[in-house]
């Protein structure tokens, strides 16, 4: 069996290694699923309370169904979510730097993608289902209301964001490989997207004179097709402008991420600093 | 002599670069400083023996030891580990090494030592039965099979110690790279140690053992071979009984030689 045959052979049993461990793990801790499920359901009635603010029928909303606690629901939901693809690989590599388990994962055969996307892995899955916990709490327990679901679009849009954020994602960790602390990718996109991604007001809202910052953004993209997709009942069609940008941020930043992560442990492994925190 | 040896290293040359302050930085921005850690080592170490390198703080030990683990790149010359050379071919080397990190941080604590041989057998590629036999196999041989479901933040140090050695075991690899392994150990546990790593898996198994230390007297108990590093470079080597001339010197006054003087043909 070649080389590149037998990795693959090995990738799931390696990965379901990762998610054993990170699952065994958590169990020693009894408290943390519990804390995090008390935290959606504040955040969530911090916004009900909040959107009573918000008339039904402000014009900024109409786009997107018209009610503001679905719409904060959904961008406080699905930016949690793009944040962990976006910071879950820096930190696992940071986590790892820092605890000194690093050397040990690295001196094994597995590869160092292996060992980065399966480190986060249990995070990922497990921030994908407070995300579909935070909506399935918003629509159990607050009223918030959802048009008729755009299945392809949600599907399409979810796709490309978490590439495009993996990417990110990447980049992050190849920064933290580096330098160890002060990634940018992270502050800038995880602030400024916060801002101006459209997350808890709708970019219409901004000033003319910096929304173009937005239009950088992929959580603007992102945001804008998946609450026209699940809220205002919009088709493909409506939402081909989102996929279309999102596809152009995956075009640009999957290469680059991945010629930047290789270009980092090579720096790195040169600088003797791979285990270093 | 074996044509394949386990360990071959050729005007092997490592150089990190120095940490430079901001002002440093700049003031000269384009200036690049660095302190030189291998300065053109040779080294040949034959499969199936105990083999001790020999310096001080700072000679260059763990550098050389991270390059055969694939961990740090060299900046020239070449090395190889059971004939695969570790910058242009990684992956075979590390089938071939077991590096017994002795960083009791690079375990999971809030794991039991079973569980923690479970994860990372399955990134050495192990599977089903045949993962649970090895791990039975190492926790055997290292003696932890009493203690292996105990979780390892309750692990003594000569047993943390002892899991990284069934966790470099694992894979069953023929090379088995030590860095100061006895370190913060008593007596009776670091003789434990050497003895298992002569007997047990040398002896018993056909190992190589490639042993970072700095204490003489375990070098001369267990090495069938040493290497004395210092600056960079391998000052002295052969078996404790050629470099003592059968015994008319010591150990010591050898090595405080080699370490104070320019390099040796073996």
């Amino acid at each position: 069996m070649s080389g590149g045959s037998r990795t693959m052979t090995l990738l799931p049993g390696r990965l379901s290694a990762f998610l054993r461990r990170d699952f065994r793990e958590a169990l020693t801790y009894k408290f943390s699923f519990v804390s995090s499920f008390v935290g959606i359901l504040l955040s969530s009635a911090t916004f009900y309370f909040v959107a009573k603010l918000v008339p039904p029928g402000t014009p900024s909303l109409e786009p997107f169904g018209g009610d503001y606690f679905s719409f904060a629901v959904v961008g406080v939901a699905f930016s949690s979510l793009l944040g962990m693809f976006q910071e879950g690989l820096s930190a696992v590599v940071r986590s790892a730097q820092v605890s000194g388990t690093l050397e040990a994962l690295l001196v094994t055969p597995a590869s160092i993608p292996t060992v980065l996307f399966g480190s986060s892995l249990y995070s990922l899955i497990l921030q994908v289902f407070r995300t579909v916990l935070h909506l399935g709490v918003a629509l159990a327990f607050f009223g918030m209301t959802l048009g008729r679901v755009n299945v392809p679009g949600v599907l399409s849009i979810g796709v490309l964001t978490v590439l495009c954020f993996l990417g990110v994602g990447i980049l992050s960790a190849s920064f933290i490989l580096v330098y160890k602390t002060g990634n940018p990718f992270g502050w800038i996109l995880g602030t400024v997207s916060g801002l101006l991604g459209g997350v808890v007001f709708p970019v219409a809202l901004l000033p003319p004179w910096i929304r173009w910052v937005s239009s950088l953004l992929p959580v603007t993209y992102a945001l804008d097709g998946m609450r026209k997709s699940l809220l205002a009942s919009a088709g493909l069609a409506e939402v081909l402008p989102d996929i279309a940008a999102l596809a152009v941020f995956n075009i640009i930043l999957l290469p680059a991420s991945l010629l930047a992560f290789r270009l980092a442990v090579r720096k790195a492994k040169k600088d003797g600093t791979l285990s270093h925190f | 002599m074996n044509p394949t040896p386990a360990i071959l290293a050729e005007n092997l040359v490592k150089r990190y670069p120095v940490f430079r302050g901001f002002r440093d930085l700049v003031r000269r921005p384009f200036e690049k400083r660095t302190t030189t850690a291998l300065d053109g080592l040779d080294l040949r170490v034959e499969p199936g023996r105990v083999f001790c390198l020999l310096g001080p703080n700072g000679a260059g030990k763990t550098t050389l030891i991270k390059i055969l683990a694939t961990l740090v790149l060299p900046d020239g010359g070449r090395a190889s580990v059971a004939g695969h050379d570790v910058e242009r071919h990684p992956g075979p080397v590390k089938n071939a090494v077991g590096f017994a990190i002795n960083d009791e941080r690079s375990f999971y604590w809030r794991l039991t030592g079973r569980q923690n041989l479970e994860f990372f057998g399955a990134l050495y590629g192990l599977r089903g039965p045949a993962r649970e036999h090895r791990i039975d196999e190492v926790l055997r041989l290292t003696r932890l099979g009493a203690a292996a479901d105990l979780r390892f933040n309750s692990y003594s140090t000569g047993m943390r110690q002892m899991l990284a050695f069934a966790r470099a075991l694992l894979a069953d690899a023929s090379i088995l790279l030590v860095d100061e392994p006895t370190r913060s150990l008593d007596p009776q546990a670091a003789d434990r140690i050497g003895s298992f790593l002569r007997g047990e898996l040398v002896e018993g198994r056909g190992k190589t053992v490639f042993w970072a230390t700095h204490d003489l007297a375990e070098a001369a108990e267990f090495a069938h071979e040493i290497a004395v590093i210092g600056r960079g470079r391998i000052r002295l080597q052969g078996t404790v009984a050629s470099l003592t001339g059968e015994g008319r010197t010591s150990l010591r006054q050898v090595y405080e030689k080699a370490v104070g003087d320019p390099p040796v043909s073996r």
